[in-house]
């Protein structure tokens, strides 16, 4: 077993030490990811579940339900994905330090969420059958509205985001906070591409 | 001696434990801290359970329904069931890791140390929810811990604030604060170790942590997704799981299982890590294989996500399907085989003394051997499907969560208890604590293997007269089990308060918690350890670290 | 590894496989009689697994007890122990032999499975819904062996009731005749319930919505218990029946009487119970409302329990 004393790997491991106690930023974007990994399973749940309704039930879709308007949420869906390039821009001016550019792209970005999240909930409420209509029912409002959700905490993560943007000095630790927010709308837009795959274009 | 208070103890260096009890009781976000709040916060639900194991039991004692109301009945056994898993397993798990893992790994504290403090706290608001729900219309979830559907969507009072409503957010939010600590420990493990510890200088205890904490991760969102299923069923009247409204009841079984079976080694797995750090200190050897010990955790964290199914081999699953998880179940045993045949290697001429760590650690081995037998059985498929449902199942996990995991979680805590309060335990009823646990233990649980076999279900208020007599034996060992926690409670109040002061390292172990003082200053290393040599040294002459206190490991040299 | 090593080593493995042989051969006296023909190969299987688990389990325990007597250390003794770190070929043994086992405790498994399925439930087993359906039926039964017409299992919240489509009979006892095959459609009305006869070894979980097909073949003469073994409620533990297998005169004797008789009422133990608790305050004291049992069934031969 080797016991070498020598001074340089003990030194080069201090420094290590120290870098590691001052990584808080590398060690919060590990946890953020992990984090992430853990919450897609909760989707992958339920889309595992959604294909196993809609193989094997007898009735799935409502009475007089023929099957989903695919229009208008292929116009939201290019919306929220087209959004996580802006917020990718964002985050390019953010790295750059120029704010204003910053600000301008993450509030666009936001505009771009909410305009999904208003098409979502057009598109409710104009929907012919509800969330107890069946398996159908059960199971498009509640991965629809679990994923709105998801949404709509990134738009609120993008708001606390662009306030504390105004707040000197709010960068000099890194930029986690951006890098975790826009990490976080990549996956809800990911998440969305699947979820619009399995609902509205696998009928 | 016994009479100074912690504070003005002599020679106190900067700051140790916390100088007064308020602080167990406030938002720390010292691991330490929060470590003791898990322990014995679940400890205090472990009672509760176990008091409702006491109703349970002397139900039993007699074939008929005669002591409390059947529904009372099945919310004590559903209520046990919860409580046990999910306020006494799972926090007190947590909570050892939690103080264990940064001094283990040479780090001041967790990644994420508010992170941390917040999972804490949802741990007393769950227990608030589930007792609460006793006082609800209808009494609380009587739908057993694993809370099938229809039985579970019944709803007898037709209020929406019930038991099952108020257990479904209690679960809930467990999930979200096991979530968090499993974010927190997988980071700090992977980032936060000292310099120079590799992965395979780590301490098998923190590769066990690791491998059950990855289980929570990819396990924990299965179950939150169907509870959530079943929660808008129960509520808003969907048809997810209602068969009357086209639902699958059998598919909820799948959600529910595909995280609960995993989370059965969530369970074991740190107590293996347990017995890994025990029996080398007290049989004077190496960990014998330490890096294939080591590697069988993250085995076992893989294949556990693939046997759920056995769990439903009556359940009117494809002949197909039986056969599949049949194989993966039995292959199972085979990290775990190899575990227990290190182990024994370990202890094998060694200088074996048995405290009261290592006596515990030895009979929670011995019975995890027994319920790895059952456990084989009911792999198989044709066995299992005489047994499923039967006593013969809550005999063989009773053997797993109290024989190996609470026993082992025992000796955990006698082992580490000079470390964590400064004062050593009572050695001799620490003995008697071992000894009438483990005979309760098996007076208890060992009847249930008959019933099963004869046909006894699981869950029943009531049965036929020729299962009276293991009944009645079972009852008589719950008694005697129940009463074993006394001298226990005892010992550890006691010693804490007035017990003898413990040294830095009073079992002369190796490894990076026990170079710090009893207990540890509040920053854990005044600097932090460089590691220069693989874990369990015993028999050797080397030192653990680099820099400072390498004197302290050189001690047991013959 | 010295002669004297082995020897001990080898005296020991004998002397544990004698005991374990022993307990496999006392296993099958943990079991109820064997009343079907599945019940001989469960516990043929259960044996074998007996065998393999006390050998394992006292081969464990000993080596662990032995070093507990003499292995301690001195009183005063502080150094440490030899500092073996492994052993590789030992490792690798104890995890070959392990998967030799297991491979071999699951193929063993399977076939017994497979042989069921050739007498008896498993394979027989497939729901209406095409998803979760098994294989087909197993070969072309020959006319000695060719299954009686169905018998209808209805179970509900706490109740079990046969009924004999071809004769017309309900009943709260099921009745069967040895040596035949039976076909069985077990269905539920409400929740989940478990078709459980210890005694035949064959469990089968009823799905509300689904009719589930099953098959056995009693062997002999006697009454057993049938359970239901899914957890189904307030009185789930009251919801249990008798089997009564008769030899093939006494069981179409029993038809054709009782056929005759008019339906009446049979006892229930969950609708009585149920009756007495009523109007009580609700509290954990006194048990809390509870989903009202269904009316007891109404059928041509009912007992008293």
């Amino acid at each position: 077993m080797d016991t070498q004393l020598n001074t340089s790997p003990v030194q080069e491991a201090s420094h290590h030490a120290v870098a590691h106690e001052h990584d808080a930023e590398g060690n919060s974007m590990f946890g953020f990811i992990v984090f992430l990994l853990s919450e897609s399973v909760i989707f992958l749940g339920f889309f595992g579940g959604y294909i196993i309704y809609k193989l094997t039930s007898t009735n799935w879709l409502p009475e007089g339900v023929s099957g989903l308007e695919t229009r208008e949420p292929l116009i939201n869906t290019i919306v929220l994905v087209s959004s996580s390039f802006v917020i990718y821009v964002a985050e390019r001016f953010l790295h750059d330090k120029k704010l204003w550019g910053f600000r301008l792209f993450l509030i666009t970005t936001m505009a771009m969420g909410i305009y999904f999240l208003l098409g979502q909930a057009k598109e409710w409420s104009e929907l012919p059958f509800g969330f107890t209509s069946g398996v159908f029912g059960g199971t498009f409002y509640l991965l629809t509205g679990f994923h709105g959700l998801h949404v709509m905490t990134g738009i609120l993560l993008m708001t606390i985001m662009l306030l504390r943007s105004f707040i000197p000095h709010n960068y000099d630790n890194g930029e986690f906070g951006i890098k975790a927010t826009s990490l976080f709308w990549h996956f809800v837009d990911v998440i969305w591409i699947i979820l619009f795959l399995l609902l509205y274009v696998w009928q | 001696m016994t009479n100074i208070p912690v504070e003005m103890a002599p020679g106190a260096t900067p700051p140790h434990a916390p100088q007064n009890w308020r602080t167990y009781f406030s938002f720390s976000t010292d691991h330490k801290v929060i470590g003791i709040q898990y322990l014995v916060t679940s400890f205090v639900f472990f009672m509760v359970g176990g008091f409702f194991a006491m109703i349970i039991r002397g139900e039993l004692i007699t074939p008929e329904a005669d002591l409390v109301d059947r529904t009372v009945y099945n919310a004590m056994f559903t209520m046990h069931g919860t409580v046990m898993l999910f306020l006494w397993m799972f926090p007190s798990l947590v909570g050892l890791a939690n103080y264990l893992v940064p001094l283990m790994i040479g780090a001041r504290d967790m990644a994420f140390p508010r992170l941390n403090a917040v999972a804490f706290w949802m741990v007393p608001v769950v227990g608030i929810l589930l007792m609460a729900s006793f006082l609800v219309p209808g009494g609380p979830s009587q739908s057993g811990w694993w809370a099938y559907p229809p039985v579970s969507l019944q709803n007898p009072t037709g209020k929406l604030l019930n038991g099952q409503f108020l257990w479904l957010l209690a679960v809930a939010i467990s999930g979200v604060s096991s979530i968090m600590g499993a974010v927190n420990f997988v980071t700090t493990i992977v980032k936060m170790r000292a310099p120079g510890m590799t992965w395979f200088r780590m301490p098998a205890y923190v590769w066990t942590v690791l491998s059950a904490q990855i289980i929570q991760l990819y396990g924990l969102p299965a179950l939150t997704a169907g509870a959530v299923m079943l929660l808008m069923d129960l509520t808003f009247g969907t048809s997810f799981f209602d068969p009357a409204k086209g639902g699958q009841p059998v598919l909820f079984q799948h959600f529910f299982w595909f995280y609960s079976h995993p989370a059965v080694y969530v369970i074991i797995l740190p107590i293996f890590g347990v017995f890994s750090e025990i029996f080398p200190v007290f049989a004077r050897k190496p960990l014998f294989g330490y890096k294939v010990v080591a590697v069988s955790s993250i085995i076992i964290t893989v294949l556990s996500g693939m046997v759920w199914v056995h769990h439903m081999f009556a359940s009117g699953t494809p002949g197909w399907m039986r056969m599949i998880f049949m194989f993966t179940t039995m292959a199972i045993a085979v990290p775990t085989g190899i575990k227990v045949f290190a182990w024994v290697a370990t202890l094998w001429r060694g200088k074996l003394r048995l405290t009261t760590p290592m006596v515990f650690a030895l009979g929670a081995l011995v019975m995890f051997v027994f319920s790895g037998v059952t456990g084989i059985m009911l792999a198989a498929v044709p066995v299992d499907i005489h047994v499923n449902n039967t006593y013969f199942v809550v005999g063989h996990f009773h053997y797993v969560v109290f024989g190996a995991a609470t026993m082992g979680m025992f000796a955990a805590i006698y082992h580490w208890f000079p470390k964590m309060t400064g004062r050593m335990y009572n050695e001799g009823l620490g003995q008697v604590h071992f000894w009438l646990a483990f005979i309760g233990a098996n007076l208890n649980f060992f009847p249930m293997h008959p019933l099963g076999l004869m046909g006894m279900p699981r869950r029943v208020a009531s049965y036929d007269p020729e299962f009276i007599f293991w009944n009645v034996a079972a009852s008589l060992g719950a008694f005697l089990l129940g009463m074993s926690t006394l001298p226990f409670i005892v010992n550890l109040v006691g010693s804490w308060l007035q017990g003898k002061k413990a040294p830095d390292n009073p079992w002369r172990a190796i490894g990076l918690e026990w170079l710090v003082s009893s207990p540890p200053p509040v920053e854990n290393f005044e600097e932090i350890p460089v590691v220069i040599a693989e874990p369990y040294g015993y028999g050797r002459n080397e030192p653990l670290i680099a820099n400072g206190k390498a004197l302290e490991l050189e001690a047991a040299e013959g | 590894m010295n002669v004297r090593t082995i020897l001990t080593l080898v005296v020991t493995a004998v002397i544990l496989a004698a005991i374990s042989l022993w307990m496999g051969q006392q296993s099958y006296g943990w079991f109820p009689p064997q009343a079907a023909s599945e019940a001989q190969l469960v516990d043929d299987l259960f044996s074998f697994l007996v065998i393999l688990g006390t050998f394992i389990f006292l081969g464990v325990t000993i080596a662990i007890l032995y070093s507990v007597v003499f292995s301690r250390a001195g009183k005063y003794d502080m150094s440490d122990g030899p500092p073996i770190e492994g052993n590789t070929t030992l490792e690798v043994v104890w995890t070959a032999i392990p998967l030799a086992l297991v491979i071999w405790i699951a193929v063993y498994s399977y076939q017994i499975y497979d042989r069921m399925n050739v007498k008896g439930p498993m394979e027989l087993v497939h729901l209406h819904n095409p998803m979760q359906m098994a294989t087909a039926y197993a070969a072309p039964l020959d006319a000695e062996t060719e299954p009686l017409e169905a018998i209808e299992v209805h179970s509900r919240q706490w109740a079990w009731e046969f009924h004999y489509p071809g004769q017309n009979v309900s009943s709260t006892e099921l009745h069967l005749p040895v040596d035949r095959r039976v076909h069985l459609t077990l269905e539920s009305e409400d929740v989940l319930h478990g078709f459980y006869i210890p005694a035949f070894r064959l469990k089968q979980d009823i799905i509300p919505g689904e009719a589930i097909d099953f098959e056995f073949t009693p062997i002999r003469v006697g009454t057993y218990r049938l359970r239901d073994s899914q957890y189904s409620g307030t009185y789930f533990a009251a919801m249990q029946a008798d089997v009564v297998v008769q030899s093939p005169e006494d069981y179409q004797q029993w038809l054709a009487t009782t056929a005759k008789q008019p339906p009446t009422e049979a006892y229930n133990r969950a609708v009585t119970e149920f009756a007495k608790n009523r109007g009580k305050v609700k509290s954990v004291f006194t048990g809390w409302k509870s989903v009202p049992p269904a009316p007891p069934p109404v059928v041509n031969y009912s007992t008293q329990s």
